[in-house]
């Protein structure tokens, strides 16, 4: 999935991995460049997209047309064997956790088994529902069918933000002279912390305080919600910027407009400190399904196996 | 020398730059100011922050110059007081200046270095960490453990827990688990059906013992009494089930290799589907073993049966085949049409029903005595019995007596009668009567009446009837006679013989025996059949001439059960027409666990209590909204 999450830093029109067809896009550089990228998607012209489709119909059509004695449900013959398709499958799929860390090419690439990690992740839902025979109910076996609900839905969640933030994410970067690294975002915030400091030294206490203010907040701070939604309420730089520019208006005009100067860094200041928040704002959403996803499937193996446990004790 | 002001800047390797300033004043200023001795460019110091004297005493004397406080050794103050030969240490905003006395021992030195960031950005930070959620979340590792073994802990530990705090009520039919929540019951697949529902929360009645599969012992620690074996030779059952082949072998393996033995009840009877009733057995359970069941078990003396509609034995009547100590004895016999059956009456449905003879003509000139207006209706005789289900004996005092009178002398307005039922009384009665009474006397022979003149008419009259009454006890020989042969009262319907005591004047009755249940292996309902009129199925009552006539009703032909029954999937054979065909599986009629009583039905099924009228009143001659009704 790595190859998907960041675009290359040298191609300033990053292809999605959706839609890699449509590779030529323009962006504030006005280069064109074509991309050969596939993306996991529509790796091996959507091989396990039909391959799964077909699985889903063909366990479907046994569902409805195989005569079964009682009633559907996971006790039946067929029930059994959608069970232990799906448990099977749900611990194949966890194996992508392991299988990403070694990046290899060829037919078994970490594409190839990101891809058949996303369509067979879409089927399972598909089998565990089947196997439930619709019976839902306040324990422990629909438990477990939620908690693959959830982490199927968080997973299609990470295809839908790798599918579209990362264009954001690039956008967000470049200006009219480039692209900017994360360091660099940093640096320039450190620079022009370095400029107000110093222009800042001649203020008077009630001024200087201001200043100090947005010279001491952290710019990585603020709480989970502020990382999601990308809006800082509580910045300090945009507080000082305002009430310097009220304590401006208040005060006779001098010659050497000192205040002047310092509004014109912290709204420098505050621009890229807006540049820095959207870029964490999509990064959280890029990462921050995983934060569900993950945990929930280890959740969900647990709940697999109190399933499964609980069955044979209560045979 | 007052003072000697040492500014220490680091590099960015990390070497300290020291730049040194002597002041010979004896009060240096401290702040922002650059006209400051001690410069300390940091905006949270105010311009001129603090004053600091040199005391006559050698001690440093430090005041703030605004309101705004300093830190002096840890602690915020206005004033303090140092002496440098002991050192101290002032703190303002991210400077700190350490005081010290110089080499020489007199001037104390001022050590000024900035000690944090300039900025906040400006510290030192892992970026990776700084730009991902760390530190917003927690870990995906930490959660991971931690959901998961809340998951194992809630759902596996705990329910365990339960199951082996219960245990020792297992087996035990009214051992009943405290009310509340228990662990276990989150493993409930399902709920319970109507019947078990009471024990939704005790998993032990069931499940009793850890990765065993419910066994019967289980069922029948309560079911001891109601579930009666189908064949008391499991291995017989087994037998007749046969081998499965193909798939079914596969399952059967399976679950064996899974310690799932087959032949268990909860084969049949599954649990967890739902909170209704449970499912009424299905057609194909029945069909395993008893399609084509003479080829397993060649001694069997049950006939292959596998759908009601297309392959079902004709039905096999039991028949009073005598009558030994008083009780009936029954033989099973396939029906046919000519079927006979001794009952030991003598009756005649046709000419009872007929609406044209003399039976009729009677019923006609008594409107309001019976049940119809211009005939005998079955029910004037055949009375339900409380369930509805069959039919009372027909008693000869409420059937038959009102047309069949026994009296034989009205005294008064009453009617005197002979006892119905016991021979040995009719004979008394009758000897009695001849005994107590005397021939009408004649009417010459007493009063004033006229008569022939002179006495030899009236000695002819006087000994005639003193010889009638010496004999008249006699004639009572001549009335039994009469009574018990043709032409008499008994004789009209009972088959009369001679070959009794002396109690009964050398005749005998024939015993009678009402056949209660033809079918005693299926289970007939007829309020289940109330709507329908009589002769639809006892289609040959009302032309029956024989009372030995069996007009119950066979598997097929007129008024035969297959007229409207088809099979438990509608399935029928090609000759029979069904206007309004019923779907009967097995269970309609057949029970697993045989008993008298009718085959379980699941609640749903059950036929529904009609409010308006008692139970069976009106049975026989209801309407019947889809069939015509006949009238006879």
């Amino acid at each position: 999935m790595a190859s998907s999450v960041k675009p290359p830093a040298t191609a300033p029109s990053p292809a999605s991995p959706a839609a890699p067809s449509a590779a030529a896009r323009k962006t504030g550089a006005s280069r064109e460049r074509r991309s050969t990228h596939e993306g996991f998607l529509t790796h091996r012209r959507m091989f396990w997209a039909k391959l799964s489709g077909a699985l889903a119909l063909g366990l479907t059509a046994l569902y409805i047309f195989v005569p079964l004695p009682g009633t559907h449900f996971g006790s039946s013959w067929l029930g059994y064997a959608l069970g232990t398709i799906g448990a099977l499958l749900i611990l194949w799929l966890t194996m992508l956790g392991v299988r990403k860390r070694a990046i290899t090419p060829g037919r078994w690439s970490l594409k190839g088994w990101t891809s058949a990690h996303v369509y067979l992740g879409l089927c399972v839902t598909v089998i565990g529902t089947l196997h439930s025979g619709f019976h839902f109910g306040w324990n422990v076996h629909t438990l477990a069918w939620a908690l693959m609900l959830i982490v199927v839905a968080s997973g299609v969640f990470g295809i839908w933000v790798y599918a579209t933030l990362p264009r954001a994410l690039s956008a967000n970067r470049y200006d009219a002279e480039g692209a900017i690294t994360e360091r660099q975002m940093v640096e320039a915030l450190r620079s022009i912390d370095r400029q107000i400091h110093e222009a800042a030294q001649p203020l008077d206490p009630q001024a200087a305080a201001l200043v100090g203010q947005s010279l001491e907040q952290n710019p990585f701070g603020g709480s989970l919600w502020n990382r999601m939604t990308g809006r800082y309420p509580d910045c300090a730089t945009h507080r000082a910027m305002m009430d310097l520019r009220a304590l401006r208006a208040a005060r006779q005009r001098t010659k050497d407009d000192l205040l002047g100067r310092i509004d014109a860094l912290l709204a420098r200041k505050d621009a890229m400190l807006d540049r820095l928040r959207q870029h964490l704002k999509l990064k959280a959403w890029l990462q921050g399904w995983l934060y569900v996803h993950v945990p929930v499937t280890f959740a969900l193996i647990a709940a697999l196996c109190a399933h499964v446990v609980s069955v044979f004790f209560y045979w | 020398m007052s003072f000697i002001v040492r500014q220490i800047a680091l590099k960015s390797s990390g070497e300290e730059i020291v730049r040194s300033a002597s002041y010979n004043i004896r009060e240096l200023t401290v702040g922002r100011d650059t006209a400051c001795a001690v410069h300390l460019p940091d905006l949270a110091v105010n311009p001129v922050h603090a004053r600091i004297a040199l005391a006559q005493n050698g001690r440093l004397v430090i005041t703030a110059a605004t309101e705004q406080p300093f830190t002096a050794d840890g602690r915020s103050t206005l004033r303090a007081e140092i002496d440098p030969a002991v050192g101290g240490e002032l703190a303002l905003g991210g400077h700190r200046i350490a005081i010290s006395l110089a080499d020489d021992g007199k001037t104390p030195v001022l050590a000024v270095r900035r000690v944090e960031a300039l900025s906040d950005s400006a510290e030192d930070r892992d970026l990776a960490d700084a730009y991902s959620l760390r530190g917003l979340l927690p870990g995906k590792r930490i959660s991971a453990w931690g959901f998961a073994l809340l998951v194992l802990f809630a759902f596996l530990a705990l329910p365990i827990y339960s199951y082996a705090t219960y245990k020792p009520l297992a087996m035990k039919a009214d051992a009943r688990r405290p009310q509340g929540f228990h662990a276990d019951q989150t493993w409930s697949s399902g709920p319970l059906s109507l019947s078990h529902k009471a024990l939704g929360q005790n998993c032990q009645s069931c499940h009793t013992q850890a990765f065993v599969a419910v066994t019967d012992n289980a069922c029948l620690t309560c079911h001891g009494k109601d579930a009666h074996d189908h064949v008391a030779d499991k291995a017989r059952l087994m037998q007749a089930r046969g081998e499965p082949s193909g798939m079914a072998a596969v399952q059967r393996a399976v679950a064996g290799a899974f310690n799932r033995p087959t032949g268990r009840c909860v084969d049949c009877h599954t649990e967890h589907e739902g909170a209704g009733a449970m499912p009424a057995t299905r057609q194909q359970f029945c069909a395993d073993c008893h399609d084509g069941m003479k080829a397993r078990l060649p001694d069997t003396k049950i006939a292959d049966a596998a759908d009601f509609g297309t392959a079902h034995p004709q039905f096999r009547p039991a028949l009073v085949a005598g009558v030994e100590r008083g009780k009936p004895v029954l033989r099973r016999t396939a029906w046919s049409k000519n079927l006979q059956e001794d009952n030991g009456l003598k009756f005649t449905h046709g000419q009872h029903l007929s609406k044209t003879n003399g039976i009729a003509q009677m019923v006609r000139r008594m409107p309001g005595r019976f049940a119809g207006a211009d005939s005998l209706q079955c029910a004037d005789c055949h009375r339900p019995d409380s369930a509805g289900v069959r039919f009372q004996p027909v008693k000869m005092e409420q059937a038959c007596q009102s047309c069949h009178a026994l009296g034989f002398e009205r005294i008064g307005g009453t009617v005197r009668t002979l006892r119905h039922g016991e021979p040995e009384l009719v004979v008394a009665d009758l000897r009695a009567f001849y005994r107590d009474t005397a021939p009408v006397r004649p009417a010459n022979l007493s009063g004033m009446a006229r008569r022939v003149p002179g006495d030899a008419a009236l000695a002819a009259s006087a000994a005639d009837y003193a010889r009638a009454v010496r004999f008249h006890p006699a004639s009572a020989g001549q009335a039994i006679d009469r009574a018990f042969s043709k032409g008499g009262m008994c004789h009209d319907c009972h088959v009369v013989t001679r070959g009794g005591t002396a109690a009964t004047g050398g005749y005998l009755i024939q015993p009678v025996a009402q056949n209660e249940r033809y079918f005693r292996k299926g289970w007939f309902d007829h309020k289940a059949h109330r709507k329908t009129d009589c002769t639809y199925c006892h289609a040959s009552a009302a032309t029956s001439m024989k009372a030995s006539d069996v007009l119950v009703p066979g598997i097929d032909g007129k008024g035969g059960c297959r007229t409207c029954h088809v099979g438990g999937e509608g399935a029928r054979l090609a000759g029979i027409a069904v206007k309004d065909p019923v779907e009967s599986s097995c269970a309609m009629c057949h029970s697993y666990h045989m008993d008298d009583d009718a085959p379980w039905l699941p609640k749903g099924k059950r036929p529904k209590q009609d409010t308006n009228a008692p139970a069976g009143a009106n049975l026989a001659i209801a309407g019947h909204p889809r069939l015509t009704m006949k009238l006879h």
